[in-house]
């Protein structure tokens, strides 16, 4: 009887949607396979490490994907395929000791035809991650030979946005001692004209830092007026004297372009509000710097 | 020279039959993409062992081998880095199940071990032969042919503790 019912469950097998997208997947891995195929000869270690990072790769999107609703989001807009220029995981560095835990992804760019911006990005991604690892390493061995401790890193990365014209990727820091910091970096890349965006390539001149700081203050002070624990360490809602209050956003303060086109300026945790805020990003509105834009090609 | 043409000549296999990989990959991952993801890192080892592949007639039962490895790499990756993932998972199944007629016997398949479930899919489902699967996950015939038969065994055993305990 079980015979005449894998039938039934082979009909359905067969019957398994096959996306648009296969051969699309097919016809490229197939080409990147072979044109890397040449230099992969005789030096076949290195072809390991690169597909057991595309192997971290799946997992990363995976465990992403299923712990978090946002980050499922976030990653939904970057395409497997259509936009050639994408990032993934090139390296992961893992400890895993009872109370020393590290997870360090490096993120890799590419697709970029501008080799020098994709290389010098790649480079800063790997030198910055390095150094975390390394830093780790140092901090572990000397609490152990104190005794002990608890020590965390966690760091990787997020694509912010990823449309046509507009990439940024946004990597964080999560360092654990007794209670955690958080920082992000962001890169922004304009994908048409392959430019790396810095804050002050958007603006005319430096009069930006005042309207934007501006802008944050107002916008924090609302957010604490509308939420009482929206807490902020800025003239108006702290107190003078006990914490140094927030005056304006330096000239390249983080920031990324989201996928409507609007600015938005971050700041790490500890950076303008307590612990407990975590992260805080502050869209500004497009009118308020219209002026000063030097074009509506990427903030609209 | 002999790589480009063996080179060529997977390429042209994979894509004639990318279909049934990706069916395959698909029966383990049971997203569609998650498989692609699968067939195409499937593809990028595939060229970077082609030393692996001895023969090319072997070519199918080689790139199935890949398939099925990197299919049960994936899924043992993701049980280790996800703890909260199960319920989801079982969410994501949910609604997919109304339209299987044999519930039973597709829950049974889906809960047996791995090295049974493999066997059954290739046997019954992408048609191989023993001999064809053997070389695949890389056992001797005799193993597959007992594990096929205990597989079986298991689904029915399963499918009737099942009907005793909760109708559905």
């Amino acid at each position: 009887m079980i015979n005449n019912n894998f039938k039934q469950l082979k009909k359905e097998y067969m019957d398994i949607p096959i996306p648009e997208e296969l051969d699309f997947v097919v016809r490229k891995a197939i080409k990147e396979s072979r044109s890397n195929g040449v230099k992969r000869k005789g030096r076949f270690s290195k072809a390991v490490t690169v597909a057991a990072s595309i192997a971290a790769t799946v997992a990363v999107l995976t465990v992403g994907i299923n712990t978090s609703p946002a980050f499922a989001k976030t990653l939904s807009k970057v395409p497997l395929v259509g936009s050639i220029v994408k990032v993934l995981t090139f390296r992961e560095y893992t400890v895993d000791e009872n109370t020393f835990n590290a997870n360090i992804k490096v993120p890799e760019i590419s697709g970029l035809k501008d080799k020098k911006l994709q290389n010098s990005l790649n480079e800063k991604y790997l030198e910055e991650n390095e150094k975390l690892y390394k830093e780790f390493l140092a901090d572990m061995g000397d609490m152990k030979e104190k005794g002990g401790g608890h020590l965390g890193v966690d760091s990787g990365y997020v694509i912010k946005t990823d449309t046509d014209r507009i990439l940024s990727v946004g990597r964080y820091v999560v360092n654990t001692i007794a209670s955690s910091s958080t920082t992000f970096k962001y890169d922004t890349i304009d994908k048409k004209n392959e430019v790396l965006i810095t804050l002050p390539s958007l603006f005319k001149d430096d009069s930006y830092v005042d309207i934007i700081s501006e802008n944050i203050k107002e916008q924090m002070i609302k957010r604490h007026e509308a939420d009482d624990m929206m807490f902020y360490w800025v003239e108006g809602v702290e107190e003078e004297g006990l914490v140094d209050l927030f005056e304006k956003i330096s000239k390249e303060q983080s920031f990324y372009i989201n996928s409507e086109g609007k600015l938005v300026i971050s700041f790490d945790k500890y950076e303008v509000a307590p612990g407990y805020m975590g992260i805080q990003e502050f869209v500004i509105p497009t009118e308020v710097i219209s002026e000063i834009l030097v074009s509506d090609e990427y903030i609209k | 020279m002999g790589r480009n043409i063996l080179e060529e000549q997977i390429a042209n296999h994979v894509v004639k039959f990318k279909d049934k990989y990706y069916r395959l990959a698909y029966s383990y991952v049971k997203n569609a993409d998650d498989a692609l993801d699968i067939i195409q890192e499937s593809i990028y080892k595939a060229f970077s062992s082609l030393d692996s592949l001895k023969n090319p007639s072997y070519m199918k039962t080689w790139f199935y081998r890949i398939v099925v490895n990197t299919s049960l790499d994936f899924l043992r990756k993701r049980k280790k880095e996800i703890i909260v993932g199960e319920e989801f998972l079982f969410n994501c199944n949910d609604g997919e199940y109304d339209s299987y007629e044999d519930f039973d016997l597709k829950a049974a398949l889906d809960n047996l071990p791995e090295k049974y479930r493999s066997i059954i899919i290739l046997r019954y489902f992408e048609d191989l032969k023993l001999q064809e699967i053997a070389e695949i996950l890389n056992q001797n015939v005799n193993t597959v042919k007992t594990r096929l038969y205990t597989g079986l065994k298991k689904l029915r055993t399963q499918m009737n503790d099942e009907n005793q305990e909760v109708s559905i």
